[in-house]
């Protein structure tokens, strides 16, 4: 009798370890709100509303973009998994309301596991097409 | 079929410019002419270099891997476990704008090169400059211990009916040098292509062969999405009997064709092709390549590139 309860408990544990590792090893933290420099807040996008630069702007999201944010920003793209931090939704309306100022300093600045990307997009107008991209995305 | 091909090269970067010269009327247009986005996913395509050189202050570090031969099929998996592979470990860094300099070693003789690569001119948007132009030298050491020059019979003369007993081993004999002139369009945003002429000297080479090789170049690559192309080089040593020491050459270095899929990334680009030359570095393609594409002289290789910025 005492065998078989200790074969229950044994059985319970290692089903309960089991579905606790699933719920911890998904469990991404969201990020914390973004302290942004008053001079990005203001930042206007010299570039808004121009449709001609989504195409460049697809494509250089592919680039850099994609393996974390996912192919629609659903921040499910493949290598999201393995953040601490979820790189969030775009499609949300929160994150949409952004300015465009806001949306280039979390993209291009960054910090921590958001990788700072002036150097690998050294141009302006690139960014502003990334942004207007992500636009597009909602 | 060599004059064909030869007009073909030098055709092919200007494919477009005409379309490019009505797009240059506009003031405002030339006044906002920049270079072109992504001419290239990387400094490489397969075995050539391209007009893409990493912003300022990158470092890069390359792989480069050659299987063997197909030749023996399935006995050796296609060659994937042939003992003739080669490998190339490199590391280039942007020094300035549009200037890189590199060093690498590879497995085939031992090679330790020294490389630099400048991007003289950059194709432009609005077509005012319609295609880059760069230039590419490679200065290559033959590592190999002493013993392999001792054992060989050479031509080192200039007079190929010389007596060769007298021969002397030099240090000097190890060197070797490659220089090219690259002229590349992207033609759309799929579509680029490019094309280059180069010269191979090798201080010293067996008696049968030249020190001196002209070479014709072409490769391209085809998007077929954001982050996927297919991508080919072709590299033809040209039998030009002015610069020849040979009569009739025996063992004339072969084409080098090769056909690939690129895969790139913010840091990364990965290309896996199949190909002919054994070997990496480019004055040993032009002058050593004797496997032959119609006859199963083709190995697969990747090339994989990783970049840094400081």
């Amino acid at each position: 009798m005492k065998g078989k309860n200790l074969l229950v408990m044994m059985t319970l544990f290692f089903f309960g370890a089991a579905a606790l590792s699933f719920v911890v090893s998904q469990d991404q933290k969201k990020g914390a709100p973004w302290n942004v420099p008053a001079e990005y807040k203001a930042m206007k996008n010299p570039h808004a509303g121009q449709a001609d630069l989504v195409p460049a702007g697809k494509m250089l999201w592919a680039k850099h973009c994609k393996s974390c944010h996912g192919n629609l920003g659903l921040g499910d793209g493949p290598k999201a998994a393995s953040l601490q931090t979820h790189p969030g939704n775009f499609k949300e309306a929160a994150f949409q309301a952004q300015t465009d100022g806001l949306i280039y300093y979390q993209s291009f600045i960054g910090r921590d596991e958001m990788p700072n990307f002036e150097k690998k997009i050294p141009e302006a107008e690139d960014r502003w097409a990334i942004v207007n991209y992500i636009r597009t995305l909602k | 079929m060599k004059k064909a091909i030869l007009l073909l090269l030098m055709l092919i970067p200007f494919c477009g410019v005409v379309r490019a010269q009505e797009e240059t009327v506009e003031p405002e247009a030339v006044q906002k002419d920049r270079p072109v986005r992504s001419p290239w996913e990387s400094g490489y395509l397969i075995d050539n270099p391209t007009s893409l050189i990493p912003v300022k202050n990158t470092l890069e570090f390359v792989i480069q891997h050659k299987f063997g031969t197909v030749e023996n099929g399935r006995s050796d998996l296609w060659g994937l476990y042939a003992p003739g592979s080669n490998i190339r470990l490199g590391l280039n860094y942007v020094l300035m704008t549009n200037f890189q300099v590199g060093w690498g070693i590879t497995k085939k003789n031992m090679y330790n090169d020294f490389n630099a690569r400048w991007t003289v001119v950059q194709q432009t948007r609005a077509n005012r400059v319609p295609v880059s132009v760069t230039l590419y030298g490679v200065m290559a050491i033959d590592g190999r211990s002493q013993a392999y020059f001792d054992g060989m019979r050479y031509n080192h003369s200039s007079d190929p009916y010389s007596p060769l007993a007298t021969y002397s081993y030099r240090a000097g004999q190890r060197f070797s040098w490659f220089s090219q002139l690259i002229v590349g369009r992207k033609v759309s945003e799929r579509l680029s292509l490019q094309a280059a002429a180069s010269f191979t000297h090798y201080n010293l080479v067996e008696r049968t062969g030249d020190h001196d090789k002209i070479g014709a170049h072409l490769g391209g690559r085809f998007k077929f999405s954001p982050q996927s192309s297919v991508i080919f080089n072709y590299d033809i040593p040209l039998k030009i009997k002015s610069i020849s020491e040979q009569r009739e050459w025996v063992d004339h270095p072969r084409d080098n064709l090769a056909l690939g899929l690129e895969v790139s990334t913010s840091t990364h680009a990965f290309q896996i092709y199949l190909g002919t030359a054994d070997g990496i570095l480019p004055q040993d393609q032009m002058l050593f390549n004797q496997n032959d594409w119609t006859d199963k002289g083709l190995a697969v290789g990747f090339v994989i590139t990783r970049l840094w910025n400081f």
